[in-house]
């Protein structure tokens, strides 16, 4: 199984669980001030300075329209490699990285949310995770 | 050679296209004004020539037919077998323009295979022609060709108080030996005086081609005196003896002078020293890939982003340590490190920045051509050249410029009969100027043509049904001419090739929006029409004012802000529910940006309002900002392309304190507002 090789990041996202593959990471950073973008994508946080780079920081609640909560000291911004740039995503905490022993396509829907934004089902000895579709997930 | 790669080697032979077809264009142009002048045409030829050579190096045997055609021309030119008139010069302009497409064609294609037949013929014509012409040409220095003297000689002679006189000789027809004969006038003339110059020269090879030998001399005695030096020879037909007709002047004035004015086919002195000086200019220059240069203000900017950290983290830990002599030593430095960063910001800039003397080249010919085509003079003054602006604004703002001078011509000189009748001189007058003023680059367009008749402007908007009848009638006469800024305008009755097409204008502002940058016109009927273009200097660096909306800070390009003024609430008035202010008798719409940002307006209590009165293109408009922080130098950075175009905002930057401002785009703040087209505060009576 050629998934089996692959290293994922598991995030929190409150009580769910989600998976990146960490071959699409660019770097995970911690909270950092982030500046409003009027009239632009409704999930989208703002903009962020990364070394001199500015970031779009889109928020994952937003885009899986949960309530919004208090950034808490475990956020963390995961900045993915989009096209020619990088976005950061933030999530609630970043938990571990891991390999799947298996993976199942993803569900019409999964955790009530529309299944074109998840990879597959990734089975690991602490249970399942939905692994997400990077570019599902930063689209309109 | 062997170092060099094929690809190399092109760059190199366009490279060097592109600076010979440039120096041949402006030695043509000169060549148009000064007809005889040798210096340009050797300059030409010698462009030619430099052609030949490389394109044949690089195997383009069109270009290099084409060139050596040229040459053969330019060489007859040069050798004064033909002479320079304005067919002549029309075919260089041509060939010029071939050479042009064919470099083009080697770009894009690697290749040029041209059809360039028709050119060739034309330079054949010529040369057939001058087969001609240099029959007559001899005759002509027979009967009265010209000498060339050394003004050294004709000083010295004058100064020692000879007079400079012309003798003709004319040998009879079975007269031998004519240049012996000539050669012992020569000797028999020295004895009495001095020959500056003999024409045709006494060389044995020209001994059938003479017919008469004039000499220059320089002597004490009279006519009489020379004559019977020379009746004295055998074989003499007949002798004509003239004063120099210059002599008088010479002694008054600088010598050059006046035998430049006897003999016109000699070059004023200084034309020299100038040519060369632009040849000069070229070879001192260095080609660098525009990426690098790019890279490197990528990295400047950084340093200046961080550079205002260090000088914010300065001032911080200043008030926590204020005994600590570390923080002042820490000061120092910061204090150093912004001054050189500051010389290396303005040094990089500066690599990026052109003389717009590069696109103001482009115009004397367009201006030529064009006045041809509409058979109307013109005389262009170019004043500023040496302005330096961005690179990429100045290939930005030729288009535009290329259409105000075309509608200059077009539309604003009348034609000879017209000028003619209302007094002015035939010659139509073109100003394109250039200069800095603060942190921004100023061009103005200026014609002295019939200039824009307001009501004309009204009933073509009218009839465009761009306006309203009401609107019409409340607007003012220099409101009425903006409207030729509106999309879809053009007076033009009919449509000319050059302008009318009914986009110009709108074009011309949408390229100036889109730099950030501010048009003006003024008029007056029958005097003429100046156009305002007022630009930032760069894109990449620019000067920014700091504003807070809610509590987010933008930046505001300082090349949009016309003013700043703060107002108490009871200066603001309201008509038809807008919000309006009247700065010097003119009503500018506010705005609060915040309800197009869905911010909260502010609700501090003070009385006063801050306004920013920002411009874009013609428009204005009046921002009301919470908060008003400085201005500083902001770096522009995108936003990329996960974000995308957003209305209102250009890009991004960051401040000092790592955080990052939008920088606000007039232009789309326009669009944002809805004030974009009706509101020429047009529709709001005054």
């Amino acid at each position: 199984m050629e998934g089996a090789q692959k290293q994922y990041v598991v995030i929190e996202l409150g009580i769910e669980k989600y998976a990146f593959p960490i071959s699409e990471i660019y770097e995970i950073i911690k909270m950092q001030k982030i500046t409003e973008v009027p009239n632009s994508k409704v999930f989208l946080e703002g903009v962020t300075n990364l070394r001199g780079k500015i970031v779009p920081i889109i928020s994952l609640r937003k885009k899986f329209i949960m309530k919004e909560c208090d950034r808490t000291k475990s956020s963390r911004i995961v900045v993915v490699n989009h096209r020619d740039g990088i976005v950061g995503i933030i999530v609630d905490g970043v938990r571990q990285v891991t390999r799947f022993l298996d993976i199942q396509p993803a569900a019409e829907t999964v955790t009530g949310l529309d299944g074109r934004y998840f990879e597959g089902i990734g089975s690991s000895e602490e249970g399942l995770v939905s692994i997400l579709n990077i570019e599902q997930v930063l689209g309109q | 050679m062997s170092g060099l790669n094929r690809t190399e080697l092109m760059a190199f032979f366009l490279a060097e296209v592109d600076e010979q077809l440039f120096v041949l264009e402006q030695e043509i142009l000169r060549l148009e004004e000064d007809k005889n002048s040798p210096e340009i045409i050797q300059t030409i030829f010698r462009v030619a020539h430099t052609l030949k050579g490389s394109s044949a190096a690089m195997g383009f045997d069109v270009m290099k037919q084409l060139t050596h055609e040229m040459e053969n021309v330019l060489d007859k030119i040069r050798h004064r077998q033909m002479t320079v008139n304005h067919a002549v010069v029309n075919v260089l302009f041509r060939c010029l323009d071939h050479l042009g497409a064919l470099k083009k064609q080697i770009e894009t294609e690697g290749q040029c295979s041209a059809d360039i037949a028709a050119i060739v013929k034309q330079l054949h014509q010529f040369e057939h022609q001058n087969a001609a012409a240099e029959q007559e040409k001899s005759q002509e220095q027979e009967s009265g060709g010209w000498m060339e003297l050394n003004p050294e000689q004709l000083k010295e002679a004058v100064e020692h108080g000879f007079q400079i006189w012309i003798c003709e000789v004319h040998f009879n027809e079975e007269c031998e030996m004519r240049v012996a004969r000539g050669l012992i006038i020569q000797n028999n003339l020295n004895d009495i005086g001095r020959v500056l110059a003999v024409c045709p020269p006494l060389v044995s090879d020209s001994e059938s081609a003479i017919h008469s030998i004039r000499f220059a001399v320089a002597a004490e005695g009279g006519a009489e005196t020379l004559k019977s030096v020379i009746d004295g020879t055998a074989d003499v037909q007949e002798v004509q003896i003239s004063p120099f007709p210059v002599v008088k002047p010479l002694a008054a004035v600088p010598v050059e002078e006046p035998a430049k004015g006897r003999e016109e086919q000699r070059n004023p002195a200084q034309a020299k020293p100038k040519a060369e000086e632009e040849i000069r200019k070229v070879g001192q220059t260095i080609r660098v890939d525009v990426e690098r240069l790019e890279n490197l203000m990528n990295l400047v900017g950084e340093l200046v982003i961080d550079q205002t950290r260090i000088a914010q983290v300065g001032a911080v830990l200043g008030d926590r340590f204020a005994a600590d002599e570390t923080v002042d030593e820490l000061e120092q430095i910061s204090n150093h490190i912004s001054r050189v960063i500051g010389e290396l910001q303005e040094s990089v800039m500066k690599t990026r920045m052109l003389p717009i003397e590069q696109l103001f080249n482009r115009f004397p010919r367009m201006v030529r051509d064009l006045s041809q085509t509409l058979d109307k003079e013109i005389n262009l003054i170019i004043e500023g050249k040496e302005t330096e602006l961005d690179r990429t604004v100045i290939e930005e703002i030729g288009d535009p410029l290329i259409h105000l001078i075309r509608n200059a011509i077009d539309h604003g000189v009348e034609d000879a009969d017209q000028r003619r009748t209302s007094g002015k001189p035939v010659r139509g007058t073109i100003r394109v100027t250039a200069h800095h003023q603060e942190n921004q680059v100023v061009i103005t367009v200026e014609d002295d043509g019939a200039g824009i008749d307001a009501e004309k402007i009204k009933q073509s908007a009218l009839r465009k049904e761009l306006i309203t009848a009401q609107q019409a009638e409340n607007m003012k006469e220099s409101e009425l001419v903006q409207l030729v800024f509106l999309p879809g305008f053009s007076t033009a009755k009919a449509v000319s090739d050059i302008s009318g097409r009914g986009v110009g204008m709108d074009i011309v502002r949408s390229h100036i929006e889109k730099l950030n940058g501010i048009i003006d016109v003024e008029t007056s009927i029958g005097e003429g029409t100046t156009f305002t273009i007022k630009l930032p200097l760069t894109l990449a660096i620019l000067r920014g004012l700091l504003i807070k909306l809610a509590k987010t800070t933008y930046a505001l390009p300082m090349s949009s802000v016309i003013e700043i003024m703060r107002l108490p609430h009871t200066e603001i008035d309201s008509i038809k529910g807008q919000n309006v202010v009247k700065v010097r008798d003119k009503v500018i719409p506010l705005v609060w940006l915040h309800d197009a940002f869905h911010l909260p307006r502010s609700s501090r209590n003070s009385n006063n309002l801050f306004i920013v009165i920002v411009g874009s293109a013609e428009k204005r408009l009046g921002l009301v900002v919470d908060e008003l922080i400085g201005n500083q130098e902001i770096v522009v950075k995108s936003m990329g392309s996960y974000i995308g175009k957003l209305d209102g905002v250009s890009g991004a930057t960051i401040l000092g304190d790592g955080s990052v401002a939008l920088i606000l785009d007039v232009t789309g703040v326009f669009k944002l507002t809805g004030k974009e087209s009706q509101l020429l505060s047009a529709e709001l009576p005054v």
